[in-house]
């Protein structure tokens, strides 16, 4: 992996601001970033042991989100910032609008989150992610990886509101009518992206199933099933197994 | 069948059902943003306890109403591209075999499936089909079939997103043979939708769809593109169901709240916004008989 996709902890995270950041995170219950053995006074944890663990509660679920957000607005800016050269005109208009769209997602969760936020104390260096295993050079291998990952959005986002758990005041609430309002906005990107790459496959039976009880129903993953989809891309491991479940 | 029938029924059974909607209507509106924060901080005995009361009273009665209020938009979807395939004046742009006719039959495909299976979640709990008279612009021709389709599809993902808040996270019936959560199903109806919204809406940039050259797949303002203004317009009330030119979110102002600047047009586009039953319902029978 290259040295840029660990500046993240490199950088970033050196282990005084690393400390300062797990504090924060452990008394706000956002989530916990472990990695840093006893005797870590060097620059440079170990990346192998460096791990990005979202709590069992509201505000993990939300920085689950966040995190894929963050995902797909870095995605955008690395197209957006150098356009494969046989896009058209028409693609380049489109890819800004969704770079915009991706930012402004991440930027409204990060303010929701505030000071939960997992990386609220990494000022401007923030996760730089690995989009390596894309082939971004040509027009097809850009909407194939926007199609990756808008598909994806769709499914967690589907899948994590259920499990924002029911508080007192109401704050689930306030969250679930978030997420649904960026929710569809996604599947809107996703059908655009599919139908760009291969003409009508807006809801071709791969994400929307054909038959049975689930007929007509889009597709749905569980965060621990999206966290191992994205993994190749997020340059710290992610652990999303203390999630809520049901 | 409309939901204010739909409660007229349920009153002969439940005399309280009507009360009972209302509180629930009204704690959920006190809920309703990000921005009322500080009045819930100051007073979470009150709203909390006024949440309490509405969780309890959210009956299975309730929760059968969202969904005889999904499955009778499900209905008049699948109803409407049913008609739109056997219409004569269609025919020359829904040709057998062209990509336009595939892309209609898969989204009435998709729309019989949500009905079934709304009705196997439903059992005996079912409203009865009504019969949809969609007039004589809808299908006269090409161009007007696919406004009437945006709006339709449009509309339907602000009123699953409206009903988000009502369907408790808990239910898991069985449909058919599968164990289901219903929040999560009304969520996959929901994604759905937008996909078909966002083909639809890229439909209509065709030269015989009406050369609609400058839609998106998404809702860029309140732009109805012909649609009516209603389905991109406000609910009731405002505060929680805004339009969809909104540019707050989370408490905010998006366009230079967050540190930097962005446009109307894209931030407006990022969200999608809900609306109420009874704003959705008006814009069904607005074009549609039933």
């Amino acid at each position: 992996m290259s040295d840029s996709a660990f500046s993240f902890l490199g950088r970033t995270l050196r282990r005084r601001s690393f400390l300062r950041v797990a504090g924060a995170t452990v008394a706000s219950s956002a989530l916990v970033l472990a990695g840093c053995d006893s005797n870590d006074d060097t620059e440079t944890p170990a990346p192998t042991t460096a791990s990005l663990t979202f709590s069992n509660d509201n505000f993990g679920l939300l920085n689950y989100v966040y995190l894929l957000e963050q995902l797909e607005a870095a995605f955008y800016q690395k197209v957006v910032s150098s356009f494969p050269s046989d896009f058209t005109a028409a693609d380049r208009a489109a890819f800004t609008d969704l770079r915009d769209h991706e930012v402004i997602h991440r930027e409204t969760l990060k303010y929701a989150l505030g000071s939960n936020a997992y990386d609220a104390n990494a000022g401007t260096n923030g996760m730089v992610f690995d989009f390596s295993s894309f082939a971004l050079t040509s027009r097809t291998g850009v909407y194939t990886a926007a199609r990756t990952l808008e598909d994806v959005g769709v499914a967690a986002y589907n899948g994590v509101a259920k499990l924002l758990q029911v508080v007192t005041d109401g704050s689930h609430l306030t969250y679930l009518k978030l997420l649904v309002k960026l929710a569809s906005v996604e599947a809107r990107h996703a059908a655009f992206v599919r139908d760009q790459l291969q003409a009508s496959s807006f809801a071709d039976t791969d994400i929307v199933t054909a038959a049975g009880d689930l007929a007509g129903l889009d597709t749905v993953k569980t965060p621990v099933e999206v966290t191992a989809l994205i993994a190749k891309y997020v340059p710290v491991t992610i652990v999303a197994t203390s999630l809520p479940t049901t | 069948m409309n939901l204010f029938q739909i409660i007229t029924e349920l009153e002969k059974v439940d005399p309280e059902i009507a009360d009972r909607l209302t509180h629930r209507r009204s704690a959920l509106s006190a809920l309703g943003s990000f921005g009322k924060k500080a009045a819930l901080a100051a007073a979470p005995i009150a709203i909390g306890s006024a949440f309490n009361k509405a969780v309890g009273q959210n009956t299975l009665t309730a929760v059968n109403d969202v969904l005889n209020y999904a499955l009778l938009l499900e209905r008049l979807e699948y109803a409407f591209y049913d008609q739109a395939l056997r219409a004569p004046a269609l025919a020359a742009n829904l040709t057998s075999g062209s990509a336009a006719r595939g892309a209609i039959e898969t989204i009435r495909t998709h729309e019989l499936a949500h009905v079934n299976l709304l009705t196997a979640a439903l059992g005996s709990a079912a409203a009865a089909a009504p019969t949809f008279d969609f007039g004589t612009t809808a299908f006269s021709n090409y161009a007007s079939f696919l406004t009437f389709a945006q709006a339709f599809e449009d509309t339907g993902v602000r009123a699953y997103k409206g009903q988000a808040g009502n369907i408790p996270r808990t239910l898991n019936p069985t449909v058919g043979g599968t164990q289901v959560n219903l929040l999560t199903v009304a969520l996959q109806i929901h994604s759905v939708e937008a996909r078909h919204a966002a083909h639809i809406r890229y439909m209509r940039r065709g030269a015989a769809a009406g050369a609609q050259t400058t839609i998106m797949p998404w809702i860029v303002g309140a732009e109805a593109n012909m649609a009516p203004a209603a389905v991109y317009g406000a609910g009731v009330p405002a505060a929680n169901f805004p339009a969809e030119n909104n540019l707050v979110q989370a408490g905010i102002t998006l366009t230079t709240g967050i540190g930097a600047t962005y446009t109307e047009a894209d931030v407006s586009a990022a969200f999608d916004e809900p609306l109420d039953n009874t704003t959705v319902t008006n814009i069904a029978r607005s074009v549609a008989k039933f």
